[in-house]
């Protein structure tokens, strides 16, 4: 395939390959750079620099063409990205077109992808909630899936280390099922939002309502100008990138942090086509990668590859690296590779108005909301369906500004708004069940531009998501009504799966080389130089936000890969 | 940007031809900025006096001044299904004459006391014919993208109700509301 030589072959050896520069594989270079191995990081997309390539980042609301809304050509061109919240004037930059990088949707999905230094990193919402021993021992628990090799013993002071370094604010809630971090100071909750608490934590004992723990930086000012960030300014446009490295990003924290150690090469526009597994060493040598512009084939070689691709497309350049040894995928002798794949449950929602608190208001912005950690089936099973989900609470003052009639009148009404109800809205975030007939594979004819083989998507929802979807919209509304609210409106929005953004799966850890791909190291099994800290390693969902455990995934395996491999 | 220099190259053009004393309008041109409506001079100068209507010049600036008329023809061009689109066009091309038959004058031709009760009585009438369907919806969107254009213009938000880009780290989640302090809609 490639025309290689000796000399570049030297000139093409690093310490270790890490690809991807979203989230974790972002976390994980700065690991491994700061341990003082050379690290090639390659991103199959263009360059994106903190503070010089966030266009839009700056610009006011009436310099948009559009004030934000996506025109109708581009969005009938791309039906799929389009359906994303945050795909809008400001950021849709940072988005992957529909017809830039086609897959095949066996069952609809819509997957939302972002091929940049940095990644989906740059869009995240940005909420870091940990996982306790109830979301590891789930599996086991309950009988899918199989067995977490790890429990929250071995990641708690990992969570701790991530933590400090992206900076997150919260409070200390002291909720066994939703363990606490190292917080900066938290964001308060609004009235309405610190009511309903009130109403749901004494009349539901074992049910929260706290301020959602997010990844902004709210003090510590001098440890985080130490990374060339600052306070989060509430300015909450984050997608656009944030001129000030408010929110974490690998674009604003990780990657020039790896960049200042002076071990980090960064190649964009690298599309990984495969690992190359050597026979004879028996063991992964290097990464074949194809330039995404001139489509030349290069490799890459080094003792330690992280694949830290996002979810599917680490499930997809493994898949499509065969060799004699591993005709099926890397690491794929049990055929199990692509298979139980899974995702959040974003599908219900609930709505209402609060008459009280009339007196008050909320000033400024917030980059988070309330957030009700999961508390269906957390100590026992208790409903008809399996696992439970988290929501979203999210309590404002309206405003009424009168927009009837014309000509003076109308300017006088718009000019002269009055303050309206609380309004009061809830989304769940449900998990999901890992299952073997969720699963990608790759298409053996439809190649992309740069003959990658494409992946087909067969994932779907199934009757334990929608039970925990009815049951949702019932508890909700319940205690929407418990607390006084009127206008109760619940709703099942029907998205098809994929638009959670939190594909995961795949690659999934295990204790058992037979039912699993991955080792309690995130090494693949049968070919343990190579890791994989992303979405895909998951064995199961949780209900949590997982870009916080993939981080602290990616920390965890570096450090062992040193002490084991280094 | 190719609308940008279009917009432009319209202005001067309109410039140049105020200095010929009559012209001949039956062939007119069709306004390349907005490729997609095929829309002509006087439609646009019809949409520009729909604009003047809804909202005018008072004590405070007018729609007009603000160019929202422009960012009205933006949107419909742009950010329309080629349904939405259709039902526009039908109600602006037909305006003029539809106002002529319901109320015995063209709407280009009615002082602005007669344009906004003739604007208003369509609004709040309850369209049943085809053409009440287009012409309703084309005072209805060119209202809605009226008011959105002229609230979220620079000086609505700077100046009459102010916007701040960088609010800083203060969040109160419990404000107590001053009796009689003007309620900004992008606080």
């Amino acid at each position: 395939m490639a025309n290689l030589n000796i000399k570049s072959k030297q000139e093409n050896t690093y310490g270790a390959i890490v690809i991807g520069s979203g989230m974790s594989g972002g976390f994980a270079a700065k690991e491994l750079c700061d341990k003082g191995v050379k690290t090639l990081v390659l991103e199959r997309g263009r360059s994106v620099i903190h503070n010089k390539d966030y266009p839009t980042t700056n610009m006011m609301p009436w310099e948009f063409e559009h004030r934000g809304q996506m025109p109708e050509d581009i969005q009938r061109e791309n039906p799929v990205v389009s359906r994303c919240y945050a795909f809008r004037e400001d950021a849709a930059h940072f988005f992957v077109k529909d017809q830039e990088h086609p897959y095949i949707q066996e069952k609809p999905f819509d997957w939302i992808r972002g091929y940049q230094t940095g990644g989906k990193s740059l869009l995240w919402a940005r909420q870091v909630q940990r996982w306790s021993d109830h979301d590891f021992e789930g599996p086991a628990r309950d009988g899918f899936a199989v067995d977490w090799p790890i429990r929250y013993k071995d990641l708690a002071p990992w969570y701790s280390y991530v933590e400090k370094f992206v900076g997150v604010a919260g409070f200390h809630d002291g909720i066994p099922h939703l363990p606490d971090g190292e917080f900066l100071p938290g964001i308060e909750l609004t009235a309405a939002e610190e009511y309903f608490k009130s109403v749901v934590e004494q009349k539901y004992p074992g049910r929260n309502v706290i301020s959602g723990r997010c990844a902004h930086i709210t003090g510590n000012a001098a440890y985080y100008a130490k990374q060339g960030r600052g306070i989060c300014q509430h300015r909450t446009i984050c997608q656009r990138g944030c001129p000030f490295g408010g929110y974490f990003s690998s674009n604003s924290a990780s990657l020039p942090w790896a960049q200042r150690t002076g071990n980090l090469t960064l190649k964009n526009n690298a599309v990984v086509h495969s690992i190359i597994y050597d026979d004879a060493q028996q063991k992964a040598t290097g990464v074949r990668v194809i330039d995404a512009n001139t489509k030349e084939v290069t490799e890459y070689f080094a003792p330690i590859i992280f694949v830290n691709a996002s979810a599917l497309n680490t499930n997809l350049i493994l898949l499509n690296s065969t060799s004699k040894r591993f005709p099926n995928g890397l690491g794929n002798d049990n055929g199990l590779m692509g298979k139980y794949v899974a995702f959040h449950n974003y599908r219900g929602g609930v709505s209402g108005e609060y008459d009280g608190l009339k007196a008050f208001t909320t000033e400024g912005k917030r980059p988070t909301s309330g957030y009700m950690p999961r508390f269906r089936n957390v100590d026992k099973q208790e409903t008809n369906f399996l696992r439970g989900y988290a929501a979203g609470i999210h309590g404002s003052r309206s405003k009424d500004v009168n927009y009837s009639g014309t000509g003076a009148d109308l300017v006088k009404n718009m000019m002269n708004p009055s303050y309206g109800p609380w309004r009061i809205g809830s989304h769940m975030m449900g998990e999901t069940i890992p299952k073997e007939s969720n699963y990608v594979a790759l298409d053996t004819d439809k190649k992309d531009d740069w003959g990658m083989p494409q992946l087909k998507v067969n994932v779907d929802y199934d009757q334990n998501d929608l039970d925990m979807i009815q049951d949702y919209r019932d508890q909700l509304a319940e205690m929407f009504d418990e607390a006084g609210f009127k206008n109760i409106r619940t709703w099942d929005d029907e998205r098809r799966p994929g638009l959670d953004i939190h594909e995961m799966g795949g690659v999934r850890m295990g204790h058992d080389p037979k039912t699993s791909l991955l080792n309690k190291h995130h090494q693949l099994h049968a070919c343990p130089n190579v890791y994989v800290t992303d979405g895909a390693c998951m064995t199961s969902t949780s209900t949590q936000n997982p870009s916080l455990t993939y981080m602290v995934f990616a920390a965890r395996a570096v450090d062992h890969a040193m002490k084991n491999q280094g | 940007m190719n609308r940008r220099l279009a917009l432009k190259q319209l202005a001067m053009a309109a410039g140049g031809l105020a200095l010929i004393p009559s012209c001949d309008f039956s062939e007119e041109n069709i306004l390349a900025a907005y490729d997609e409506l095929q829309i002509t001079e006087s439609q646009q100068q019809l949409l520009q006096k729909l604009v003047d209507t809804i909202i005018p010049k008072t004590d405070l600036k007018g729609a007009v001044e603000l160019g929202v008329h422009d960012f009205v023809l933006v949107m419909a061009n742009d950010c329309m299904s080629d349904g939405e689109q259709k039902q526009f066009l039908t109600g602006l091309k037909g305006f003029d004459d539809y106002t002529k038959k319901s109320s015995g004058t063209r709407f280009t031709k009615m002082d602005n006391v007669e344009a906004e009760k003739t604007v208003n009585a369509i609004l709040e009438g309850k369209p049943t014919s085809d053409d009440e369907m287009a012409t309703h919806y084309f005072l209805q969107t060119t209202k809605k993208y009226t008011i959105q254009g002229y609230m979220n213009s620079e000086y609505v938000m700077t100046e009459l109700m102010p916007f701040q880009l960088v609010p800083g780290p203060e969040f109160n989640g419990k404000k107590e509301i001053v009796p009689g302090e003007k309620v900004n809609i992008n606080g």
